[in-house]
């Protein structure tokens, strides 16, 4: 098999689909929260490459992407049959810091947040909690891995059509409740408005080592064009300055998030 | 054997190809993918006197054969320039032919960052004035697009430094060569072309622009035609070196920039596709010479023929 054949590529659930490429050399550098770039092959006039989150790696080389079909470039991934080559560039990004023995990890994810934070709850020495939310249930992707991982799973949808009716930072404090005695340590991929107001809650309630995997339209993927910044603390007369996602990101301390306009 | 080397007059580079400023970062973000004394030049992304955060987000959008940018020059500032260890110590230590960007809101900027650049050169073969920055004191002309400023800003430069010097010239005027003209008079080495060509997306679902800035500078394979027109135009009005850059993906996209008048060219865009374009452009390049029995790069700068 050739680095970046497709070994598969199904529909997982509803808009969702789970690629997976045989690529040993990135499997064995991958660390939890980091990502591949990748070019698709077939997308004609539109060169980018796009950038997905490593859901999940195999000792026999095979790596796991799990995307959700947005627009031209998830569409014409999502129509690529087995065996076909696709070049990728990873593994990118920093990744997470794992939990320790002492750690409960507690997984904040949103829309393709779990399939970003999938290989920690796989990799975690203790098992912990996932608290998911979507838009509605058919949003709510891959339950069952993480529940296989020995994690809990609670979720939320906005229009209550499975779990919690309302915001997955909703669940956040029964969740701080419930686990006093433990060492709880906060993980979180998603979209931005939730990680922003998780962030301004984790950094209020003095979890400043929970890490957020913040991510923005991405170009090179490198940090060479500073296309993909967000606003990060800076001890600057304007206390923010843009960080780049790819290179020193995406997993972000909650501390350093700035929670400000 | 093909001799790759390239002589720009004031300096040598190891072969024809260049970064273009603003798509390989500061080099240091490549340094893992290759060597970069593979490289003709690292032509780093735009340096000012003050560190600047840049536009706000969305910066880029992705069109039909290219990208719309506004990242609006984000960068550390020519102190941390010289002295943050991913910057110019870095670059000295990798051994790379480096060319500085430079940019400024004003003329007294402008000379300031290449005041500070000339009083610590070491490293440096030569500044890249990018003279297609929007924000100018001066009535908000863009210096790019007037000739007069245009003249000015390139001879102040010169006179507070003796690097070799490379015009950025902007493609958002009627008559390119002119620019070309004026700041070969005004006392630069060189020039380089094309930067970004303005340019804008809307989403029509939101109705909003793609890119926070609204509009944006038009880069990748789309503008290659009006690239490689413009580089004509210019190597036959002037007859300083002519570096060409736009959309230029290819070994085969870098020849027709020479055959049209380019000594050398920059890859900009294609590097976001693939981190080994530039090398692919070298191969390439000397796949085609060697294929046209020519010995050196030389041989076919301007070597069109008439139709
Ligand atoms: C670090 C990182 C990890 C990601 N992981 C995943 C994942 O595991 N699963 C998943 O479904 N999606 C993930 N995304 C988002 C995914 O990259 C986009 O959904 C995808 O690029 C959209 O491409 P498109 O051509 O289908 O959409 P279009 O809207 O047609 O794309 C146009 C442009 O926008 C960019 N783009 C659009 N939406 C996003 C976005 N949300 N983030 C970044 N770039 C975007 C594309 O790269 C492209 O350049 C991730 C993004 C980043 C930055
Ligand atoms: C993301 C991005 C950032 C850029 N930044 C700069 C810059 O800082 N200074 C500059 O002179 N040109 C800048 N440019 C312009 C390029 O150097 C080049 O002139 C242009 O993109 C055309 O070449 P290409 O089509 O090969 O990309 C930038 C281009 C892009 C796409």
């Amino acid at each position: 098999m050739k680095t970046g054949e497709i070994v598969s590529n199904r529909v997982l659930q509803d808009e969702y689909y789970e690629v997976k490429f045989y690529a040993p050399e990135i499997c064995r550098k991958t660390r939890a929260g980091q990502f591949v770039h990748v070019k698709i092959e077939n997308l004609k006039d539109r060169i980018l490459r796009r950038p997905f989150s490593i859901s999940d790696v195999s000792g026999d080389g095979v790596l796991t992407v799990v995307y959700k079909r947005v627009g031209k470039g998830t569409e014409a991934l999502s129509t690529l049959p087995a065996g076909t080559v696709c070049n990728l560039l990873g593994p990118l990004g920093n990744p997470y810091s794992p939990p320790d023995n002492e750690e409960f990890p507690v997984i904040v994810a949103g829309g393709y947040g779990s399939a970003a934070t999938y290989l920690i709850a796989k990799n975690s020495p203790g098992k912990g909690i996932l608290l998911l939310g979507a838009r509605s249930k058919n949003d709510l992707i891959l339950i069952d891995k993480f529940t296989a991982a020995g994690f809990e799973v609670r979720t939320s949808t906005d229009d209550g059509s499975q779990g919690h009716k309302g915001f997955v930072t909703e669940l956040v404090d029964r969740v701080i409740e419930e686990n006093k005695d433990k060492k709880i340590r906060f993980y979180a991929c998603g979209p931005t408005p939730m990680l922003l107001a998780l962030a301004k809650m984790l950094q209020d309630r003095g979890c400043n080592d929970a890490e957020l995997s913040l991510d923005h339209l991405m170009c090179c993927g490198v940090g060479a064009c500073f296309a993909c910044v967000v606003k990060v603390r800076a001890d600057n007369e304007d206390g923010w300055r843009y960080a780049r996602t790819c290179k020193e990101g995406p997993v972000f301390k909650a501390s350093e998030v700035y929670t400000g306009e | 054997m093909v001799d790759l080397t390239v002589d720009l007059g004031k300096f040598k580079i190891a072969n024809p190809v260049m970064t273009a400023s603003g798509t390989f970062g500061y080099g240091f973000e490549y340094k893992d993918y290759y060597d970069l004394r593979e490289l003709g030049a690292v032509v780093v992304k735009g340096i000012a006197v003050k560190p600047s955060h840049g536009n706000p987000t969305p910066r880029v959008a992705e069109v039909a054969g290219g990208m719309l940018n506004a990242i609006g020059l984000q960068g550390p500032g020519v102190d941390k320039f010289l002295h943050g260890a991913e910057y110019m110590p870095f670059l000295r230590q990798s051994g790379a032919t480096v060319i500085v960007n430079i940019w400024g809101k004003s003329i007294e900027e402008y000379c300031e960052v290449a005041a500070r650049l000339d009083a610590e050169s070491e490293g440096i073969a030569a500044l890249e004035i990018n003279i297609s920055c929007p924000n100018v004191k001066e009535g908000g002309i863009a210096f790019g697009t007037d000739l007069k400023l245009a003249h000015k800003v390139v001879s102040e430069i010169r006179k507070v430094t003796s690097l070799p010097l490379i015009t950025k010239l902007s493609p958002n005027v009627t008559c390119i060569a002119d620019f070309a003209r004026a700041v070969a008079a005004a006392g630069s080495d060189m020039v380089s072309l094309i930067n970004t060509l303005t340019g804008m997306a809307i989403n029509i679902e939101t109705r909003r622009s793609y890119i926070a800035n609204i509009t944006g500078g038009l880069s990748g394979p789309a503008i290659k035609p009006v690239a490689v027109r413009m580089v004509y135009e210019v190597a036959r009005a002037v007859e300083i070196p002519v570096i060409g850059m736009g959309g230029i993906m290819t070994g085969e996209d870098a020849v027709e920039f020479l055959l049209a008048g380019a000594d050398a060219v920059a890859v900009g865009t294609a590097i976001f596709v693939d981190p080994y374009a530039p090398l692919k452009v070298i191969k390439g390049i000397q796949e085609y010479l060697e294929r046209h029995g020519c010995k050196s790069v030389g041989e076919i700068v301007g070597a069109m023929e008439k139709p």
